[in-house]
């Protein structure tokens, strides 16, 4: 599973990448909305975006919506330091996965594992 | 029931406690409610009693003048008719004694037994004479008829007897005279055919004179009597006599007419004294008639009337104190107590919009907080992918225990975050359909009674073309609120508040609260909106209100402007979304 984070905390997004490559998955770094953009943009191509919401520029709902334009096919799940609260409003599909921060490895992976339709499994680090 | 004490005293004199919530005190809408209570009370009193106190006093001023003046008239009548009798009295003896004398003549009444024969008829036809006499016009008395042996007395030096030589006919006050007993004199002077006058003279009981005046008598305190011109008493008095015999009252002026007149005795009692002078057509008399009567006797009826009317007057007002009384006190104690619900419920509006203020601080601290702590635990997780992936450390359990107690000590961490970000959740918007023009008037409802008192002006204009708003029906309430209860500070009373709302495209409203108080200066309206700025004195406001207001706004996805002239007023605008995107609960 190719995967693109997207968060402007970019030691956070960094850790979490190679977290993810230990566990099997092909995860790609953006720091910034307007950088993850330009790289769909590009042509390139991911089955999931990680999307902080809340980024300076282009926040995670924003550019889910542009993303989602360019890639229709594109999965997204959102991070958010506001932990389970939302004090903001989306326009986007509902169905969206939302993850609260600090993290839990398992249910990120869980949620990958959904997203990717069918038991493509992501394996334990070290298996 | 041992209660029921102070329960009376405060229905007589209410409490209006306040103890230990001064913090209330700005949302009162009377400051002080013994003063309202006690203008309440003083103004239902006013219109309630006065009315009542001036009808009755016009009532006793018209109907005392109105007994006044027919116990003067019904005195004037009895003195009347007393004149006319009295004066019937002497004119018929007059009369009598002129007939005999023009009839008989000198030398037939002045020959022996004749005189005796005319007393005889007199008295049988008149009554009331004593005695008959005839005197020459040296005043000798030559022929004499009654009880007394008087002839040969020279009366020449008598009152009587020098009047009867000026007139035809004279009228003696009452006098003891020769015989030593009360008498009045009546006598009639002829010519005899010599040219030389003679007198006829009878004497006159003042019995039959006091029995006529007696009989005009009526109730106990009417005294009827005669006096001479000097004052003395002809006829005795019951009341009115001194030790002298004079009357104890003045001598009233000279009259021909029979009058009445209000006047007081020697001991200060109002009395009405009718008086007459007497005279008859025959001869003039030196006799006054009075009638006089106590004013008090004559007022009983009134007076017993009056003192009626007092004690229902005295009733009445008693009960009308005290209803009104009850009745103030129950209706300010209710407005106290509404008003006290009322400014509980805005203090803990106001409490409230501080704890939205602190749950958005607390999310905000948590959400700041939560980032570093997402890189500790990736961090950390990190290192205990790599600890289980090496070999080298595989066996070390020891360090992945450490590295879990740093993911254990995050996740606490995230725990506390998340419970600061789930206070805050409290306050998030809850969309439902509100109508504007329904929720403006629940907030004005507020205020009325604060509006009416101050005498502020307020109007609604909130066309039926705008629509339901899709918005969250607390917060949009508290924004109202809170502008309203800004400009009911700002303004002083006798103001306007204007509150307007319009379209503003399709999508969106725009609500105008306008007043024409003081103002805001031009340096300050720049820092309205920051939290903790305020104008008014330590202590008095927080500087939180419009702070909240404009936090509230921003989170049902509006905006809020102001715009301000010192001196002519303030106009807030709030600018809200038709339909508010609903929350994303996660």
């Amino acid at each position: 599973m190719k995967v693109l984070l997207v968060d402007d905390e970019q030691k956070f997004v960094l850790m979490l990448a190679k977290r993810l490559e230990l566990r099997g998955l092909q995860a790609d770094v953006s720091f910034s909305g307007q950088n993850a953009l330009e790289r769909i943009e590009r042509g390139e191509r991911f089955d999931v975006a990680i999307l902080d919401v809340k980024m300076p520029g282009i926040g995670g709902i924003e550019l889910r919506r542009r993303m989602g334009l360019i890639d229709p096919r594109m999965k997204f799940v959102f991070l958010t330091g506001h932990g389970s609260n939302m004090d903001y409003t989306l326009g986007a599909n509902e169905a969206e996965d939302y993850l609260p921060k600090p993290l839990k490895i398992d249910e990120l992976i869980e949620t990958l594992n959904r997203l990717a339709e069918g038991p493509q499994a992501v394996p334990e680090p070290g298996n | 029931m041992t209660q029921s004490p102070n329960s009376l005293l405060s229905s007589i004199w209410p409490q209006f406690s306040r103890n230990g919530e001064e913090h209330l005190n700005p949302y009162y809408t009377f400051q002080d409610y013994r003063q309202t209570w006690g203008m309440t009370i003083f103004i239902l009193m006013t219109t309630a009693l006065l009315p009542l106190i001036v009808m009755a006093l016009i009532y006793y001023q018209l109907t005392e003048t109105s007994i006044n003046t027919e116990a003067l008239l019904r005195t004037e009548r009895l003195a009347s008719n007393t004149r006319r009798a009295v004066t019937f009295f002497l004119e018929e003896r007059l009369a009598a004694l002129t007939f005999t004398v023009n009839e008989m003549g000198y030398d037939r009444l002045t020959r022996p037994g004749v005189l005796s024969e005319v007393l005889r008829n007199l008295k049988l036809g008149f009554g009331g004479l004593t005695d008959l006499s005839v005197m020459a016009d040296n005043g000798t008395q030559v022929a004499y008829a009654g009880p007394f042996n008087l002839e040969g007395k020279d009366y020449s030096d008598q009152p009587w007897f020098m009047e009867c030589q000026q007139h035809d006919a004279c009228v003696s006050e009452i006098f003891s005279g020769y015989r030593d007993v009360p008498h009045i004199v009546v006598a009639v002077k002829s010519k005899r055919p010599d040219g030389h006058f003679f007198v006829l003279r009878a004497t006159l009981e003042t019995e039959r004179l006091i029995q006529t005046l007696s009989a005009f008598k009526t109730g106990e305190h009417a005294d009827i009597f005669l006096i001479n011109r000097d004052g003395l008493l002809q006829t005795p008095s019951q009341f009115y006599a001194d030790p002298s015999r004079h009357v104890s009252l003045s001598v009233p002026a000279y009259s021909d007419r029979t009058k009445a007149v209000l006047s007081s005795d020697r001991s200060g009692l109002p009395i009405i004294v009718g008086y007459a002078f007497i005279d008859t057509k025959i001869a003039p008399t030196g006799f006054i008639l009075m009638v006089v009567k106590q004013k008090a006797s004559m007022m009983k009826v009134w007076l017993d009337l009056r003192s009626d009317i007092n004690w229902f007057l005295a009733i009445s007002a008693a009960s009308i104190a005290i209803v009104i009384t009850l009745t103030s006190t129950v209706m300010v104690n209710r407005i106290f107590h509404a008003d006290r619900e009322k400014a509980k419920t805005m203090a803990l509006a106001e409490q409230n919009c501080q704890l939205a203020s602190i749950g958005q601080l607390a999310a905000g601290v948590a959400h700041e907080i939560n980032n570093p702590l997402a890189l500790i635990n990736e961090t950390a997780g990190y290192v205990k992918d790599l600890f289980l992936i090496k070999e080298q450390y595989k066996e070390d359990t020891e360090l992945v225990e450490h590295i879990d107690t740093i993911i254990e000590a995050v996740e606490r961490c995230g725990t506390i975050t998340r419970q600061l970000l789930g206070f805050a959740r409290r306050f998030d918007i809850q969309t439902q359909s509100i109508d504007l023009k329904e929720m403006v008037t629940d907030v004005i409802n507020f205020h009325k009674k604060e509006a009416e008192y101050r005498n502020i002006a307020i109007s609604v204009d909130i066309p039926e073309t705008i629509p339901l708003i899709e918005t969250d029906r607390g917060k949009l309430q508290q924004i109202i609120l809170n502008l309203v209860n800004n400009a009911f500070q700002a303004i002083n009373n006798g103001c306007i508040l204007d509150i307007r709302a319009e379209m503003d495209g399709p999508e969106q409203v725009r609500l105008f609260i306008r007043d024409n108080g003081c103002g805001i200066s031009e340096e300050h309206l720049g820092k309205v909106f920051e939290p903790f700025f305020t104008t008014k004195k330590e202590g008095q406001g927080t500087g939180l209100g419009l702070s909240i207001t404009y936090g509230l706004v921003q989170k049902l996805h509006g905006n809020i402007a102001v715009q301000s002239k010192t001196g002519e007023g303030t106009t807030f605008v709030v600018t809200l979304p038709v339909q508010t995107k609903k929350e994303i609960q996660a």
